[in-house]
């Protein structure tokens, strides 16, 4: 047997949660298929050494929700020429150009990740009548690993089967059959069954309110998606953006949401838009106190918060419901509304943050009091709905606010001063830690999405390692890398993007009764635009066509 | 040869479900039973496809100034040609996805301007997107939920023949209601009006193009209740304006390819403004029929890989926004650019008039008919190799999947192989 012959990183202080890593200063040995190894037995076995001294080294960031692919996405890119043209990037910055800062082009989008030490991005959002487009984006995203989440939960095919009874093996085949059709790593709900209530004019629906036209309760869908997730093993429960976003009083529905999953796994997401309260004059205030003693009360949920920023940006989502009516405050003044296929829906609504109204500086409030007052950090994320909260290049300033109490409270009263009155933030003393922050954005999103060779720095890991010298200012040190390695290859070197390697696609499969897909193509033949098998993205369509190789996880055991 | 398949060949079950790559409505219910021939095109195939699969039985060789030449020195010869350009026109852009990335990272390499033959309508689409927004819908929605179906003009029978049949006048539906009370009406000139199936009641208001913009505006004052004139133009569209509003899923279908240059933004806008409107209180949708020739494809690579819809030119490196070409490709090849590269994959090659040299792409079917300086002969998508197309409504991608062995390389090949030769000797 020839020696592996191993790349030695030396001297940098080591983050690494999920092996209980805290700090300590140690070597990282990269063998040559982009793993982690053991140290070798002699001296020999090192090809290379890279020093390290006065470096943080992480693994790779994994961003667990930004909307980075997809036709909502897009269509944001085209209705946004101003942002586009005010945002160049061209080859002296990045190995191809492109442009857009809230709605990047793809390859820039791939770049920036890399530069701050991000290795896998996943899109949230995907229709399943959209997966082959969202996949094609997502394919032309270089860098990143890359999965994506398909959406369920209102198409009329689930809400019909609901209505009718269907068993809970019917449902769970339905959904094993979604995830391998769409190539996608996990299932979420959009604003369940209120999308497809918009088709049919309801304009709000409640936990327990029924969709007029199929009788179906938000809180039956949740309960039918989590259950079966659940049951077929997906390690990523069901990912939930909930009823009533950015509705004031909608912390009552978030609480009773927790309440109403009873035990079952589930993972919250952007629940910043979902903390608000009506106390006050303006009839707005913060719910994050009690949505983050619920979530720490619950240890079956997780949740990740969707700060928001102060400036301009973009709001894109599947809930056209919501969108419709955040149209009416969308600046610059357009807006893009879409019902899709009988699946779901999509709104792109441009929107500035500004730190001057009262709803908005709140809203930047709730965002930090939820950060600070979820007491686990392997159950929050740090995201900001990438770029419905703002874009992701905000994540290093998102990260100082966190770790840093003094800097926090410096931009803390620079905002509204009714607004700062109206909340606790300033009481607040809690400081991350860089231990913590590896695991809001590393091992913590790596372990709830099944990633078991991603997120840490142990033996058999993947290589996809961020290095950043240590600075003081957090922000600057995670705002560009000193080294980033995918697989084992150096991609970013003092911020700089220098190879441009395709990431994986991360995909799970669950089992599933033919039955379905019989039962499916006579719906697509009778209902449908597309025919059944048309619908289902191949494995080759992403490892060919896309270049993306596939990364197949296996769910945790079929009852 | 093209293989016959018996029945029991695996590969048979590939001869269903076949998804048409000639126009936006990518129908992908089409059949065979027998090899791929002009007398044999799939079963269901429209009249247009019919044309597209006709063509794509025949042959030819690349030429070099209309003479035939081997594939080799064909490639040669248009890679002498983009070395010498200092700024080419990629135009046409009638490709499959995997086509079009090939093509804009070529284009990167050269520096060229890149405008897609639908430019225009594509252009029209995206003032009214970037200055007023929309609510639209896709093809399954309305075959599902819409009970009144409003045609703006559009003539289908030209551009989307199956539309009707397909998506409008099929008996099942999710919302058997909506089915029943289910109406169409075009609002139009009269020559355009459809052809409608027998089971579908179809009412044809006449009305010039030019004055559609102004109809859909007296309809939205109908719709508020502003008091209007009992006679003319009001009176004839106010049982139009009761129908809309009775109705709980109203779409309304325009085309931006069919619309005049002077009237597309107009209507289109006044449709996007009238659907804003009802939305307001009640439920309504627009639908473009569209993205011929990869269009909705290329609008949407373009997007994804430089952030601009359309009008895009790459200079050292560097994206170079053009602002609205609005199918100024040849006036832009006469003023700025130096040679043509044209692509055409599912309809005759229309170039760009101007005195510059040509490079064409182009399967055998649809190569123009004055020879030009390069021909490089390529397969169509989704009948000599697989592909991706994007749908009209922007949402929907199908696969395409190869009908007989390929006769020509795909497009995408053949640009890979030029970027490949460009950067091999620079």
């Amino acid at each position: 047997m020839t020696m592996r012959r191993l790349t030695e990183l030396r001297g940098g202080r080591i983050y690494d949660p999920a092996n209980g890593i805290d700090g300590e200063r140690r070597s990282l040995f990269i063998d040559d298929n982009g793993y982690l190894a053991a140290p070798p037995r002699s001296p020999a076995g090192i090809k290379e050494t890279l020093d390290l001294e006065g470096c943080v080294v992480m693994a790779g960031g994994i961003d667990i929700h930004t909307h980075i692919g997809g036709g909502k996405v897009n269509l944001a890119r085209m209705m946004l020429p101003e942002e586009h043209l005010a945002s160049l990037v061209d080859r002296t910055r990045h190995p191809w150009p492109g442009s857009g800062i809230a709605t990047p082009s793809t390859l820039t989008a791939g770049y920036r990740y890399a530069e701050m030490g991000y290795t896998a991005c996943f899109e949230p959002a995907m229709l399943p009548s959209n997966a082959r487009e969202a996949h094609m984006e997502l394919a032309d995203t270089p860098i990143v690993d890359k999965g994506a989440y398909a959406l369920l939960g209102n198409d009329d095919f689930l809400l019909r089967r609901l209505a009718d009874g269907a068993s809970d093996s019917e449902i769970a085949d339905y959904i094993a059959w979604t995830l391998h059709a769409t190539q996608a790593l996990a299932i979420k709900v959009v604003n369940p069954g209120g999308i497809n209530a918009f088709k049919f004019n309801q304009r709000k629906l409640d936990l327990d309110e029924e969709n007029t036209a199929y009788g179906v309760t938000p809180r039956q869908i949740l309960l039918s998606l989590a259950r079966n997730l659940n049951r077929l093993g997906v390690s990523h429960p069901l990912h939930i953006h909930g009823c009533n976003l950015g509705v004031p009083g909608n912390v009552h529905t978030t609480l009773a949401t927790i309440a109403g999953l009873e035990g079952l796994p589930a993972h919250l997401t952007h629940v910043q838009f979902h903390s608000y309260g009506t106390e006050g004059d303006r009839k707005f205030s913060s719910g994050a106190l009690a949505v983050a003693e619920a979530v720490n009360r619950a240890p079956n949920i997780s949740m990740d918060v969707g700060q928001i920023m102060f400036g301009q940006t973009v709001t894109e989502s599947g809930d056209s419901m919501r969108q419709h009516a955040g149209s009416a405050f969308a600046s610059p003044r357009k807006s893009v509304l879409m019902d899709i296929e009988c699946d779901a829906g999509c709104g792109v609504v441009p929107f500035r943050y500004r730190d001057r109204n009262f709803v908005n500086a709140l809203q930047w409030i709730i965002g930090l009091e939820l950060f600070l007052g979820v007491s686990d950090p392997w159950r929050i994320f740090l995201t900001t709905d990438h770029p419905n909260g703002a874009p992701f290049t905000s994540y290093p300033h998102l990260i100082r606010l966190l770790m840093d109490r003094a800097f926090r409270q410096d931009m803390l009263a620079t905002l509204l001063p009714e607004a700062v009155a109206a909340s606790h933030l300033g009481s607040l003393d809690r400081e991350y830690s860089l231990y913590e922050i590896a695991i809001l954005t590393r091992a913590g999103p790596a372990r709830s999405l099944g990633l078991n060779t991603l997120g840490h720095l142990g033996i058999g890991a993947r290589a996809d390692i961020a290095v950043y010298r240590d600075h003081p200012d957090r922000e600057r040190m995670f705002s560009s890398a000193r080294y980033v390695f995918k697989n084992g290859q150096i991609v970013v070197k003092e911020g700089r993007v220098v190879a441009t390697p395709n990431g994986a696609t991360h995909v799970t499969r669950a089992d599933y009764d033919a039955g379905i897909t019989r039962t499916l193509d006579d719906y697509h033949a009778r209902f449908m635009s597309v025919r059944r098998r048309n619908l289902m993205v191949s494995d080759a369509e992403i490892e060919d066509l896309g270049g993306s190789p596939l990364c197949l996880h296996p769910v945790r055991r079929q009852a | 040869m093209p293989q016959a398949l018996a029945p029991s060949s695996p590969l048979a079950s590939e001869q269903a479900d076949i998804a048409c790559p000639f126009c936006g409505l990518l129908c992908d219910d089409l059949e065979m039973s027998e090899a791929l021939s002009p007398k044999q095109p799939p079963h269901r195939a429209c009249p247009r496809a019919q044309l597209g699969y006709t063509a794509a039985e025949l042959t030819g060789n690349p030429g070099i100034a209309g003479k035939p030449a081997d594939f080799e020195a064909a490639l040669s010869a248009a890679i002498r040609l983009l070395r010498a350009s200092k700024r080419p026109l990629f135009s046409g852009l009638g490709s499959d996805v995997q086509g079009l990335r090939a093509l804009f990272k070529l284009a990167e390499r050269c520096g060229a301007v890149v405008d897609h033959m639908h430019s225009g309508a594509l252009n029209s689409s995206l003032r009214v997107l970037q200055s007023l927004g929309w609510h639209t819908t896709t093809l399954g929605e309305v075959q599902n939920r819409a009970d009144l179906v409003v045609i703006l003009g559009v003539d289908l029978d030209r551009g989307f023949p199956r539309f009707l049949a397909r998506h409008v006048a099929g008996q099942d539906a999710l919302q058997p209601a909506r089915r029943a009370q289910r109406r169409v009406i075009y609002l139009g000139p009269k020559a355009h009006a459809p052809t409608c199936p027998a089971e579908l009641p179809l009412e044809v208001l006449p009305t010039p193009t030019a004055r559609l913009a102004e109809s859909l505006r007296t309809l939205q004052g109908l719709l508020q209740g502003i008091p209007l004139p009992r006679t003319g133009k009001a009176a004839a569209l106010a049982p139009l304006a009761a129908r809309i509003k009775a109705a709980e899923y109203p779409v309304f279908v325009w085309a931006p390819g069919q619309l005049p240059a002077t009237v597309s933004d107009l209507v289109i806008g006044a449709a996007c403004e009238l659907v804003a409107q009802i939305n307001r209180t009640r439920r309504a949708a627009g639908l473009a029929l569209g993205g011929d020739d990869g269009a909705q494809s290329a609008l949407a690579v373009s997007a994804w890989l430089t952030g601009f819809g359309t009008g895009v030119g790459f200079s050292r490196g560097a994206l170079k926004p053009q602002g609205e070409l609005g199918g100024s490709a040849a006036a832009l090849a006469e003023g700025g650019c130096d040679l043509i590269l044209h692509l055409s994959s599912f309809g005759p090659a229309h170039l760009p008039a101007a005195d510059k040299p040509r490079i064409v792409l182009a399967p055998p079917g649809f190569a123009p008919r004055e020879a030009p300086d390069v021909y490089l002969p390529i397969g169509i998508p989704g009948v000599d190799h697989p592909g991706q197309l994007i749908r009209t409504d922007g949402v929907v991608a199908l696969p395409l999947r190869a009908l007989r062995p390929a006769r020509h390389p795909s497009a995408a090949s053949v640009l890979r192989q030029l970027f490949a030769a460009l950067e091999r000797k620079s």
